[in-house]
């Protein structure tokens, strides 16, 4: 399992993305928000029916041969174009970047989009949508921050800078996890790089997961942190 | 990467993607297939037969719909021989009577005598059925990869397995 000591290349934009991606589901379920999945699932279902069109219309064609199955094959591939076109437009206009939907514990759906707004910058932008009990207020809070708060100089994904940092700028998850919310704004200033590299090394022996780590240790970066807190 | 394959959608998700890239290529093939009406609308030149035309390994479109007229001498077509498994690409030289059951006698440019003795057992002339297009544009050389891969089949699961992998293990 993604151990906090697997260390990713930090030269690599995707790869920095797609760690703190994971790393968002996997810390808000410990925080016992309930994930939904139907985005996703809609996108399986689009892309498994194409591909089964496609296998499908494979075997009747190499059964029965071109001739006798042209038909046939005409209106898989216009139907199979269809697919593809819902599936890519269901991935640009309604997915956008999706990495989390769910509902806190006390009632309100947020849905978490990430992106990496420049292509030679190393920084993360989540566009966090929020919104209240039974159709209550909406909230939209856009939050930009480098990737170096939460990702140390080999390439160690720490979690509780990165948990700090969604749990300070989004207020519903702050509510649910007190403890990693950051006393100002400012997260980069609470983290100093040799913080991070002390974090990194202290979580070695004691953790399991990129998400799941270490408490306490934000003023005491050094200590060995001891147990494993899963809320 | 591969820690992500322990969610199940994500691993789903990839499988999709790997599958889908196949898929769309066979679907384009068949879409091309419709479009012309010939059964493999992109063949490769495997002989001299028709140099200096084309050489071997060039790549040829073919055309398979009489729309404005019918198949004529001089045109290249493509045929299938029964129980042969490879498609001939050569020249109409001859031709007897009109439509559907007009005979039709091919051959190669750079070939001394005319196709009879390619034709299957007692068959003396083509007909429009047996050809699966006409030749309207060839791409020189690109096919040249299509005849190292099958005369060297080993390539294919290189080439199959190099490209599963990386899209397994990398995403985006």
């Amino acid at each position: 399992m993604a151990s906090s000591q697997e260390k990713i290349t930090v030269y690599n934009l995707a790869d920095l993305k797609n760690t703190s991606d994971d790393a968002i589901p996997n810390y808000l379920n410990s925080l016992k928000f309930r994930q939904s999945h139907r985005l996703t699932d809609v996108r399986l279902a689009l892309g498994y029916t194409a591909f089964l069109l496609a296998g499908a219309c494979f075997l009747w064609d190499y059964k029965f041969g071109f001739d006798a199955t042209k038909w046939y094959t005409a209106a898989a591939v216009a139907l199979y174009s269809a697919i593809n076109g819902a599936l890519t437009l269901w991935i640009f206009y309604v997915e956008r970047g999706t990495v989390y939907v769910g509902a806190a514990p006390s009632g309100e759906t947020l849905r978490i989009m990430s992106e990496t707004p420049r292509k030679t910058v190393p920084e993360y932008q989540l566009t966090v949508k929020i919104e209240g009990r039974k159709g209550g207020k909406k909230e939209t809070l856009v939050v930009t921050r480098s990737f170096t708060d939460w990702f140390d100089a080999v390439g160690h994904f720490v979690a509780p800078p990165f948990q700090s940092m969604l749990a300070s700028a989004v207020p519903v998850i702050g509510k649910h996890d007190p403890k990693r919310v950051a006393p100002t704004e400012e997260i980069a200033s609470v983290y100093t790089p040799e913080m991070l590299d002390a974090l990194s090394k202290a979580s070695v022996g004691a953790v399991s997961s990129a998400a799941e780590t270490a408490s306490g240790a934000e003023s005491t970066p050094g200590k060995k942190v001891g147990k494993r807190r899963k809320a | 990467m591969l820690s992500s394959l322990q969610n199940p959608r994500q691993a789903a998700a990839q499988l999709m993607n790997f599958g889908l890239i196949l898929s769309t290529a066979f679907m384009m093939w068949k879409g091309l297939s419709v479009i012309t009406d010939s059964p493999s609308p992109i063949v490769v030149v495997l002989s001299g037969s028709m140099e200096p035309a084309f050489q071997r390994g060039d790549l040829l479109l073919l055309w398979n719909r009489n729309i404005l007229s019918e198949t004529s001498v001089g045109e290249i077509v493509v045929y299938n021989i029964k129980d042969k498994d490879i498609p001939i690409v050569h020249r109409v030289v001859r031709k007897f009577g009109t439509g559907p059951s007009a005979k039709l006698l091919t051959k190669g440019d750079n070939n001394l005598s005319d196709d009879t003795e390619l034709y299957a057992r007692g068959q003396d002339y083509l007909v429009r059925k047996d050809i699966i297009g006409s030749v309207v544009g060839f791409l020189p050389f690109v096919g040249y990869v299509t005849i190292m891969l099958s005369e060297h089949p080993w390539l294919k699961t290189v080439m199959l397995g190099i490209m599963g992998l990386v899209v397994v293990l990398q995403r985006e």
